[in-house]
């Protein structure tokens, strides 16, 4: 028995080691000047789920790269933009699935949040995939617009609903 | 002056790579980043009207970001403007609130109140003692007292000034300006002086411009900016007015210093004031996330 539950508990951890965000293309909006994107880059890096943070400055995008096993945090993130001083224009994340089905305005459980997708074909999902959130402040204002959002129903274990495309 | 304004605005608009809103004489409706803090040191030299000669301020300054909406600066002044000895001062206080804030991939548009209060204790007038020979060995000593009617709250005097700004950054451009009202308090331990402005609105607008890196490739590469910025005021209770343009170069040093050179020159007025010109020389340093949540 004892040892069934070393097991499950072993498979547990392989599955959530391998469901989890690796990294995230961040650009962020309301800035020019490479004072204001230190402030940005520098904040990033306080954030304990963060390994890395490579800036293009030209385009004010921060390449993140996330620790292994440790739990990520969009909100987190969208926070220490705000703090300093600026606005998230966009976030791509990298997930791996392997034979996942998404339909549109379907969730699915990921890196310990869920995945709301919208404007979606139904389809099968292997592999690496670049999705966008598209959820309040994580877009611009105007292009927030194009998307439907529902109201999200949080899982049994309160998981944060994230609305994402492809 | 309307002209000169409109002109300035199609030459920069024309021809911007792209512009920068860490102003030298006025602050944009941007803050800095929450839990982080700098400390400046600024000198300027003043060429005084009296007697024609250069005096010295020091204003040490330390800056701190309370809040993504909220900024709070803290100075001190020392001079050797109204006595020979440099001397302290006094000290003044600065917040500014962040209210308004649209975001686009490479522009924004801000709006902030904001408010400051200083303390001042100099003697309202600058004595100055001019000696004349009248031939035959007598020597005649005529003692004047200079007054000023520019409320001065960068260590002249005691008051308040509130208002708001708002900054425009757009891809190639930024631009600032504010209004706001001054009021004059008695300086410290000083007679309250009859027959001066008390009450005063001031105005301002400010361009700027990243002229290199042409491209970014990284933070350690040092950046040149370069500014114009004019500042207004006119008397409630007297009339007169003054108009002062500032024309500033800016040096950032590893995305995390600055120094700044400006030369501020009266372009048009009516008022009496200690000095219509000055030089200044700046230099900044900010640490980022050392207090609050953001450590």
């Amino acid at each position: 028995m004892k040892k069934i539950f070393f097991y499950s508990l072993f498979l547990l951890c392989a599955v959530s080691a391998t469901a989890q965000f690796k990294k995230a293309e961040l650009q962020a909006s309301g800035l020019t000047c490479s004072m204001c994107s230190n402030a940005i880059n520098k904040a990033l890096k306080t954030l304990p789920f963060i390994e890395t943070v490579k800036t293009d400055l030209n385009k004010n995008q921060f390449d993140i790269s996330f620790k292994n096993g440790a739990e990520v945090d969009f909100d987190a993130m969208r926070r220490k933009v705000e703090n300093a001083g600026f606005s998230v224009a966009s976030l791509w994340v990298y997930t791996a699935f392997s034979n996942q089905k998404i339909k549109n305005e379907e969730s699915v459980a990921f890196g310990g949040v869920k995945l709301r997708f919208i404007n979606v074909k139904e389809q099968m999902l292997n592999g690496e995939h670049k999705i966008k959130v598209v959820d309040k402040n994580f877009v611009l204002a105007k292009e927030l617009k194009k998307y439907t959002l529902s109201k999200a129903v949080a899982g049994a274990n309160q998981q944060r609903v994230y609305h994402v495309t492809i | 002056m309307t002209k000169l304004l409109i002109i300035i605005i199609f030459i920069l608009s024309g021809t911007l790579l792209q512009s920068q809103e860490l102003y030298i004489v006025t602050e944009p409706a941007s803050n800095m980043a929450t839990g982080s803090f700098g400390v400046r040191l600024t000198n300027r030299l003043m060429k005084m009207e009296p007697d024609g000669k250069y005096d010295y301020r020091l204003e040490p300054e330390m800056m701190f970001g309370i809040s993504k909406h909220l900024m709070v600066h803290a100075n001190l002044y020392a001079s050797n403007m109204f006595q020979k000895q440099f001397r302290f001062e006094g000290a003044g206080l600065y917040a500014k609130y962040r209210f308004l804030s649209i975001d686009d991939v490479h522009s924004h548009f801000r709006m902030a109140a904001f408010g400051k209060i200083t303390v001042i204790n100099n003697p309202n007038a600058i004595s100055h003692t001019e000696i004349h020979d009248m031939g035959g060995g007598v020597i005649h000593e005529e003692e004047h007292r200079y007054y000023s009617n520019e409320i001065e709250l960068d260590g002249n005097n005691s008051g308040f000034n509130t208002g708001i700004v708002a900054t425009q950054l757009f891809h190639k451009l930024a631009v600032s300006g504010s209004a706001s009202y001054t009021n004059r308090w008695k300086n410290s331990s000083r007679p309250k002086e009859s027959g001066l402005t008390n009450r005063a609105v001031n105005y301002s607008f400010s361009a700027g411009y990243l002229l290199l890196p042409r491209e970014y490739k990284n933070y350690d590469q040092t950046n040149l900016n370069l500014y114009v910025e004019f500042l207004g005021a006119a008397g409630l209770d007297r009339k007169g007015y003054f108009i002062d343009a500032v024309p500033a170069i800016q040096f950032i040093f590893n995305s995390i210093s600055r120094l700044d050179l400006a030369y501020r020159t009266q372009i048009s007025g009516n008022t009496l004031r200690f000095n219509k010109s000055s030089w200044l020389l700046r230099f900044e340093y900010n640490f980022l996330n050392v207090f609050g949540k953001n450590k």
